[in-house]
C-alpha cells in the first residue's frame, strides 16, 4: 500500500490542516475574540480547500485518489459534494460573525457552539470521502452529534428542547439502520472498504439493501413520511446551523443514497417507481406543508422537503433509465438530481440567513407580525427576492435550470422507451408543475408578508451588518451565475456522471442541450428590462410621478391590521387538502350584535408526526411504563437480571448446538 | 431570424386590435354600437402620457414588476410560431421555458399587488395564486400531451409536428384545442372565470391586482395582458395550421380566419355566460383538466 501523496492531494490535506487549526483559537481567554480567530481561520482553511476542490473537480478526468491506506478515497462524486459543503460553508461561517454577536453579548456557551460547528463542517467533509464503512459510520456519528450539540445554543428553552430531541432521535434511527445496512455489505463482500463493494457486482439481495439505505439516508435527507423531524428541528436550530442543515446536512442523505446505488449498481425497475413516487408525494404535499406555516424557519424546512423530492424525482428517474439501459435517461435524471443538489443547497441557505437576519432585529419569526420591511432594508429584501425566484425554480436564476433537466428527462424518457411511458411521465410533469405553482404561491406569500405593504408590528430599529450583506451577497450571485451561465455547471454534472455512475464516450444528452441560448435569453431579457427601465424613467420624468395613499373606496382610515395576512392569502389552497394538513380554523365571536373583538386563529400539523409518531411514542411509553416495575433501585436485582440473562443464552447456546 | 422578427413584430402590433375586436363585437352583440376597433391603441396612448402614481406604501417591487411582465410577454410570444415563421426563440425544451416565463410573470404580478399593501390587492392576488394552479395542468394536458406523444420539446416543432391525417389524432387534437380555450379564458382573465370590465373589486381576479396602478406602469400591464390574449389566440390557431405543406396565403388566411373566428367565440361566449361565482371555478378548471385526462387516455388506448 502506498500512500499517494503528491502535490495536489498534500494541499488538500493542507487545508483540512488549516481547518483543524482553527480549533485551537477556540481556547482564546475572550469569547469574543476565540470567536473572532477560530472562525476567521476556518473560513481561510475552507476557502483554501474549496480552491483546491474546484481545481480537482475542473481537471479530473475520473481518477481516484487513495489516501492513508484506501480509507479516504476521493472519486468525482466525492469531490461535489466535498465542493457543495465547502461552498455552503463560507458564507455560512460569514454570518455567523453578525449571528453570535448577540450571543457574546449574552454570555453564552459560543465557545462550546463554535466547536461543534467547526467539527460539524469537518466531519460532514470527512463522510464524503471517507471509503470506509466504518470510518464513514464514526463520521456520520460525529455529524450528527456536533450537530445536536450545536442546536442546544439556547438549552433552556423548552422548544429547543424538543426540537433537539426529534433531530437526536431521528439521527439514532438512522445510524442504527446504517449500521444494520453496513454489515450486511460486509458479510456478502467480506470487505469494509466502498470501492470493494462498487468493484463487487455479486451482491445479493440488492434491492434489500438499498431500501435499508434509502430508509437511512432518506430520514436524514426528509422525504415524506420520514420528514418529521425536520420542520421539529430547523426552528429551533440557531440560524446558521439551520441554513448548514438545510443546505448540507440533509445533502449528506442524498449523498448517502447515491452512494449506496453505486455500490448496488443494477436494480430493478420498481425501486425506481418506488423512489420517484415517494418524492413526488415529497415534492407536493411538502411545499403544500409549507404554505400552511406561519413560523418562516418552519415554512423554510418544509420547503426542503418538497426540493429533497425534486432531487429524489431526478434519482427515480435515473434509475427508470438504469433499469431499462437507456443512456440518456440516466444522464438527465441523475444530471438533474445532482443539480438541483447544489442549487437547492445555495438558495436554502440564502433564504435561512435572511430569515435570521429577520430574526435578529424583529425577535421572531411568526410572519404574520412582519412586513413592510422592503422600506427599512431594501437589499435584504432583493437578496431574499433572489432566492425565492430561484426556490420556485423560474427563470433567470438556478432553480429553473436543474429542474429544465428534470423536465427533458421525462420528455427523453417519454421518447425513448415508448410504451406506457409517455402518459406515465406526462403525469410526473403534471406534477412537477403542480409543484411550481404552488411554490409560487408559498414564496410570493412569504415575500409580500414578510417585505411588502405596511409593518404589521412597528419596527424599532433595522441593523444590518456587512457580514450579513457578504454572505446573502455571495449566496445570491452564486443563484445568478448558475442561472444565467449553467454551461459550465452542466459540464461538471456531466462529468460525475461519466465518471461514477455510467461509462460513455460520445457526446452526452446533457451537452447537446443548447445551454448557451439561456445564457443568451437571460441576458437579452436583463439587459432589455434595463433599456425599458430607463424609457420609464424618461416618461415619469416627462409626465411626472408620485406616491398617494392607496384607494380605500373612500375609506380613510386604513391601518397595517387590514391588509392581507399569510393565512388569508394561503387558505383558499391549504382548504383543499384539509384533512392531509390537518388544517384547523378556529373563529371566535362574541355574542353581541355589534361585538368589539374578534378571535380567529388557523394552523396545521403535520399529519405524520401527529397521527403516527407521537402515538408511537405515547404506546411505547405506555408498555414500557407497564414493566417499569423492573427498574429497582436496588442493586441485587440487576445481578439477578444478569445472572438470568446468562442463564438464558447458555440454555440456548446448549440446544443450538 | 428574420422571419422571428417579423412574427414578433407581428404579434406586438396585431395584440391591441385582438382586444378592440373582440370589444366591438361584444358591443355589437350586446346591441350596442360600441368603442372603434382601434380604441386599444388609443387607450395605450393616452396611458404613456398619463401621471404615473404608485401607492405610498409600495417599494422597489412595483418599479420592476411592470417592466418583467411585459418582458416575459415577449419573451413568451417570440417562442409561439406564427404562420409557418419560425420564430425567435426556438430550441428544444422551449415548451418548459414558456410554462416557467408565464410563471415569473405571474411571480411579480401577484408580489407588486401585494406591494400595494391594501386588501384589495391582496384577494386579487391571492385568487391568482389559488387559480393559476389549477390552471398549470390544463397547459401540461393539452399542449404537454402532444409534446409528449409527439416526441417534440419545442413549441415550433410541435406544433410543426401535428398533421391532420389521422382521424383519431384530429379528434384529439380538437378536443386539445378546447382545453386551451378554457385555459386561455382563465390566463387571460375572461368570463366566466374573470370579468374584465366590472368594478366592482371583489369579484374580480386580474383588474383589482392593477387597481392602484396608472400612467405608464398601468400602459405595461394594459399591453402585457393583450400580448398574453394574442399569445393564446395563437396557440389556439396554430392548432389548425396544416404543417404538413406550408403555404404562405393558406398561412395569411387561416391567420385572419383564425382570429375572426376566436374573437367572435369569445364576444359570444362572454355576452352569453356571467361570471361564476368564485367557488366554481377550480371545478370549471378542474373540468377542462379531466376533459385534457380522458382525451389523452382515449387517444392512448384507441390507438
Amino acid at each position: 500500500m502506498n500512500i499517494l501523496l503528491d502535490n495536489d492531494t498534500s494541499l488538500l490535506i493542507f487545508g483540512f490542516l488549516i481547518q483543524f487549526t482553527s480549533i485551537f483559537f477556540i481556547f482564546l481567554k475572550k469569547n469574543k475574540s476565540a470567536v473572532f480567530f477560530s472562525n476567521t481561520i476556518n473560513i481561510i482553511g475552507l476557502a483554501f480547500s474549496l480552491f483546491i476542490s474546484i481545481k480537482f473537480l475542473f481537471t479530473s478526468n475520473g481518477n481516484t485518489f487513495p489516501l492513508f491506506y484506501n480509507f479516504v478515497k476521493i472519486d468525482t462524486l466525492s469531490l461535489f459534494f466535498l465542493f457543495l459543503i465547502q461552498l455552503i460553508s463560507i458564507p455560512t461561517s460569514i454570518y455567523i460573525f453578525s449571528y453570535l454577536k448577540h450571543y457574546i453579548d449574552e454570555k453564552r456557551n459560543v465557545r462550546s457552539f463554535m466547536l461543534f460547528f467547526i467539527l460539524l463542517i469537518i466531519s460532514s467533509q470527512m463522510i464524503v470521502i471517507a471509503n470506509h464503512a466504518i470510518l464513514f459510520l464514526i463520521c456520520w456519528e460525529m455529524m450528527s452529534m456536533t450537530g445536536f450539540l450545536g442546536m442546544l445554543l439556547e438549552y433552556e428553552k423548552n422548544e429547543v428542547q424538543k426540537g433537539s430531541f426529534y433531530y437526536f432521535a431521528a439521527s439514532h434511527v438512522i445510524v442504527f439502520i446504517l449500521y444494520i445496512m453496513f454489515f450486511i455489505l460486509h458479510k456478502l463482500t467480506g470487505s469494509w472498504f466502498f470501492d470493494e463493494y462498487q468493484k463487487n457486482l455479486q451482491i445479493i439481495y440488492p434491492v434489500t439493501i438499498f431500501l435499508l439505505g434509502f430508509l437511512g439516508f432518506g430520514i436524514k435527507a426528509g422525504f415524506i413520511p420520514f420528514h418529521f423531524w425536520l420542520p421539529q428541528a430547523h426552528p429551533i436550530a440557531p440560524t446558521v446551523l439551520s441554513a448548514f442543515l438545510s443546505g448540507v446536512i440533509i445533502k449528506l442523505g442524498i449523498y448517502g443514497i447515491f452512494r449506496t446505488y453505486l455500490f448496488l449498481k443494477p436494480l430493478p425497475e420498481w425501486v425506481g417507481w418506488l423512489v420517484i413516487i415517494i418524492s413526488l408525494v415529497s415534492a407536493i404535499f411538502g411545499v403544500w406543508y409549507a404554505l400552511a406555516q406561519h413560523d418562516i424557519k418552519k415554512l423554510l424546512a418544509y420547503h426542503s422537503v418538497e426540493n429533497i423530492g425534486i432531487i429524489g424525482i431526478g434519482f427515480g428517474l435515473g434509475l427508470i433509465g438504469a433499469a431499462n439501459n437507456s443512456l440518456p435517461v440516466q444522464i438527465l435524471g441523475f444530471g438533474g438530481a445532482l443539480l438541483h443538489t447544489l442549487n437547492h443547497a445555495i438558495f436554502k441557505s440564502l433564504l435561512f440567513i435572511g430569515s435570521g437576519v429577520i430574526y435578529q432585529n424583529l425577535g421572531t419569526r411568526n410572519i404574520e407580525e412582519m412586513g413592510g420591511i422592503v422600506h427599512r432594508a431594501k437589499y435584504l429584501s432583493i437578496f431574499f427576492l433572489i432566492g425565492s425566484i430561484a426556490i420556485s425554480g423560474l427563470p433567470p436564476f438556478n432553480g429553473f435550470i436543474s429542474e429544465f433537466i428534470i423536465y427533458v428527462g421525462f420528455f427523453k424518457t417519454a421518447n425513448e422507451l415508448k410504451n406506457y411511458y409517455p402518459i406515465l411521465m406526462l403525469l410526473f410533469a403534471v406534477g412537477l408543475a403542480l409543484v411550481g405553482g404552488l411554490a409560487v404561491a408559498c414564496f410570493t406569500k412569504v415575500n409580500s408578508i414578510i417585505f411588502l405593504g405596511t409593518a404589521r408590528k412597528e419596527i424599532k430599529k433595522f441593523v444590518i451588518n456587512i457580514y450579513d450583506y457578504i454572505s446573502l451577497g455571495l449566496l445570491s450571485s452564486l443563484c445568478i451565475i448558475i442561472g444565467f451561465f449553467p454551461t459550465p455547471f452542466v459540464y461538471l454534472i456531466g462529468k460525475i456522471i461519466k465518471y461514477d455512475f455510467v461509462n460513455y464516450s460520445y457526446r452526452s444528452v446533457l451537452e447537446t442541450i443548447e445551454w448557451n441560448n439561456f445564457s443568451f435569453i437571460f441576458i437579452s431579457f436583463s439587459s432589455l428590462a434595463t433599456i425599458i427601465f430607463f424609457i420609464k424613467k424618461y416618461f415619469n420624468k416627462k409626465y411626472s410621478s408620485r406616491k398617494i395613499e392607496a384607494w380605500g373606496c373612500g375609506y380613510n382610515n386604513i391601518t397595517p391590521r387590514m391588509q392581507y395576512t399569510a393565512s388569508s392569502f394561503a387558505d383558499e389552497l391549504n382548504e383543499i387538502p384539509k384533512s392531509i394538513l390537518l388544517y384547523h380554523k378556529k373563529i371566535d365571536l362574541s355574542e353581541n350584535v355589534f361585538p368589539k373583538s374578534f378571535h380567529f386563529e388557523s394552523h396545521s400539523e403535520d399529519l405524520v408526526d401527529s397521527k403516527v409518531v407521537i402515538p408511537f411514542y405515547n404506546n411505547l411509553r405506555n408498555i414500557l411504563d407497564k414493566i417499569q416495575f423492573l427498574s429497582q433501585t436496588d442493586i441485587r436485582y440487576y445481578i439477578g437480571f444478569i445472572l438470568i440473562t446468562i442463564f438464558i443464552y447458555s440454555l440456548l447456546s446448549f440446544i443450538w448446538n | 431570424m428574420l422571419e422571428g422578427i417579423i412574427s414578433l413584430i407581428i404579434v406586438i402590433f396585431i395584440s391591441p386590435l385582438f382586444a378592440g375586436m373582440i370589444n366591438k363585437y361584444k358591443a355589437i352583440f350586446t346591441g350596442r354600437i360600441g368603442a372603434p376597433v382601434f380604441q386599444p391603441y388609443y387607450e395605450l396612448i393616452r396611458l404613456i402620457k398619463k401621471e404615473t402614481i404608485n401607492a405610498s406604501s409600495s417599494s422597489f417591487v412595483s418599479k420592476i414588476a411592470p417592466i418583467i411582465i411585459f418582458l416575459s410577454m415577449i419573451f413568451v410570444s417570440s417562442i409561439i410560431p406564427v404562420g409557418f415563421l419560425k420564430p425567435l426563440i426556438s430550441f428544444n425544451g422551449d415548451i418548459i421555458l414558456f410554462a416557467y416565463i408565464l410563471g415569473l410573470a405571474r411571480f411579480l404580478q401577484i408580489l407588486s399587488a401585494m406591494d400595494i399593501g391594501s386588501s384589495f390587492e391582496g384577494m386579487g392576488a391571492a385568487r391568482e395564486a389559488t387559480f393559476a394552479l389549477f390552471a398549470e395542468p390544463i397547459f401540461f394536458f393539452s399542449i404537454g400531451s402532444i409534446a409528449f406523444i409527439s416526441g417534440h420539446t419545442s413549441m415550433y416543432e410541435i406544433f410543426n409536428s401535428i398533421l391532420l391525417n389521422n382521424i383519431g389524432y384530429e379528434i384529439f387534437i380538437i378536443v386539445c384545442s378546447i382545453s386551451v380555450f378554457i385555459l386561455a379564458i382563465t390566463e387571460c382573465s375572461r368570463m366566466p372565470v374573470d370579468d374584465p370590465n366590472t368594478h366592482l373589486e371583489l369579484t374580480m381576479i386580474h383588474e383589482v391586482m392593477i387597481l392602484d396602478n396608472s400612467g405608464f406602469d398601468l400602459f405595461l400591464y394594459q399591453f402585457s395582458s393583450y400580448i398574453k390574449l394574442t399569445i393564446y389566440a395563437l396557440i389556439e390557431i396554430s392548432f389548425f395550421y396544416p404543417f404538413g405543406k406550408q403555404n404562405h396565403f393558406l398561412g395569411i388566411l387561416i391567420f385572419i380566419v383564425g382570429f375572426l373566428t376566436l374573437s367572435i367565440t369569445l364576444a359570444l361566449v362572454e355576452t352569453i355566460t356571467s361570471r361564476y361565482k368564485m367557488k366554481l371555478i377550480p371545478q370549471y378548471l378542474l373540468f377542462a383538466t379531466s376533459i385534457g385526462i380522458l382525451n389523452l387516455l382515449i387517444y392512448t388506448f384507441m390507438k
